[in-house]
């Protein structure tokens, strides 16, 4: 129990502390629309612990209950490390929700604003910010 | 289980500052003034090397917000004030629509160019001796720029580059970095703000003390700008941590979803 609650604290603050240091290497607001919010949920299928930023690939269910291929992009590598995140944090098959903004092609891409994972948030912060 | 909950609270108060488990990232300073309640004290007078001059060493961030950016150009930069040529205005304007976001090289993962690389993204590592100075730039593949210091002239047939060539000079306790032979391919920061290759960049760098330091810049670009004109930025040192690698194009997926044209 204190074990699972000094995780989620660490977690939260490490998001906090580090929110100034993400890194952007381009435009957010020419990629994503910050008036579209959006909130997906969804299993994990693939993720990619890369630079420039971090992806992770969720199968989320449409209206009619089919599996929709997401891409979600989060911060770069470094940064998050220096939050406390690791690449096996989150792993394929875990059933994540992401907060973030549509992209603007409208193709099934997200910026990660903040994940939450079996109610536990992982980290915050979104890429090109 | 109340002493581990305390425990659970300190951490999370201290944060990356104290972490549960190693990480080389989070480093604790060996060579850093602290406070009486043993805090690195940042406030501290800005440390000097054995020639008196102040020592500028240390890991950098900057600490600049533009238009809802961060870590944009300048934190004080009034598009109003930049004394644009007409071309040089109808370019930015454009620019900042969005609309040529592919092509900023920095999108590309090209370096962002002298003096946008201080500023964004993320931090340096400026290791200074009498002679020179390497700056190390964690993002965009580990970049990295000399500054001379040995009182030679600029090279005026220096090939071209993102970086320039730098030479610099003591005013005081401010170094004076002047910088030229750019290639004309920078955007100044994530608007578009042009550049061409006449561009000539002055920084006066000042650590005002151990924490923290400010650069004065001088944008001298007869081509685009009818005067030159000057910007400032705030740096922060980041007293317990240590640059990592970062190759920007390892996987690069954002350009398929910017607009604009892939351009070299």
């Amino acid at each position: 129990m204190a074990v699972r609650f000094l995780g989620s604290v660490l977690l939260v603050v490490f998001a906090g502390i580090a929110g100034d240091r993400l890194q952007a290497h381009h435009s957010f607001a020419a990629q994503y629309d910050r008036s579209k919010p959006h909130t997906i949920t969804g299993s994990v299928t693939r993720i990619e612990w890369l630079n420039p930023h971090i992806y992770l690939y969720l199968a989320v269910k449409d209206d009619a209950g089919t599996d929709r291929q997401w891409a979600v992009e989060g911060g770069a590598p470094n940064g998050l490390y220096r939050q406390g995140w690791r690449s096996d944090t989150v792993k394929v098959g875990d059933v994540v929700t992401v907060d973030g903004w549509l992209a603007r092609d409208g193709t099934n891409l997200l910026n990660m604003g903040s994940a939450t994972m079996g109610g536990r948030k992982l980290f915050s912060g979104a890429a090109g910010q | 289980m109340r002493a581990l909950l305390g425990t659970a609270i300190v951490a999370a108060v201290l944060g990356p500052c104290a972490p549960l488990h190693a990480q080389w990232v989070n480093v604790p300073p060996a060579k850093i003034p602290r406070t009486s309640d043993g805090k690195p004290n940042l406030a501290a007078p800005a440390p000097r090397l054995s020639d008196g001059k102040p020592d500028l060493s240390g890991v950098w961030t900057p600490n600049n917000t533009y238009q809802g950016e961060p870590q944009n150009f300048a934190a004080d930069l009034k598009v109003e004030n930049v004394p644009f040529q007409p071309w040089a205005k109808a370019l930015y304007d454009e620019r900042k629509t969005g609309m040529h976001s592919k092509e900023d090289p920095s999108a590309q993962c090209l370096p962002q160019g002298v003096p946008r690389v201080n500023a964004a993204p993320g931090q340096w590592k400026l290791v200074q001796t009498p002679d020179y100075i390497v700056i190390i730039y964690e993002a965009f593949n580990i970049l990295w720029r000399q500054v001379f210091l040995d009182g030679r002239q600029p090279a005026h047939d220096a090939p071209p580059t993102w970086l320039g060539y730098s030479t610099g000079k003591w005013d005081g306790d401010t170094l004076v970095v002047d910088t030229t032979g750019f290639n004309g391919k920078i955007w100044l920061d994530l608007m578009g703000t042009p550049s061409t290759d006449a561009l000539h960049v002055i920084e006066r760098f000042h650590r005002t003390d151990f924490g923290h330091m400010d650069i004065d810049i001088v944008i001298d670009d007869p081509k685009a700008y009818t005067r030159p004109w000057t910007v400032n930025e705030h740096a922060r040192l980041l007293p317990d941590t240590e640059l990592m690698e970062a190759i920007c194009n390892e996987n690069n997926r954002d350009l398929e979803h910017l607009p604009g044209d892939t351009v070299r």
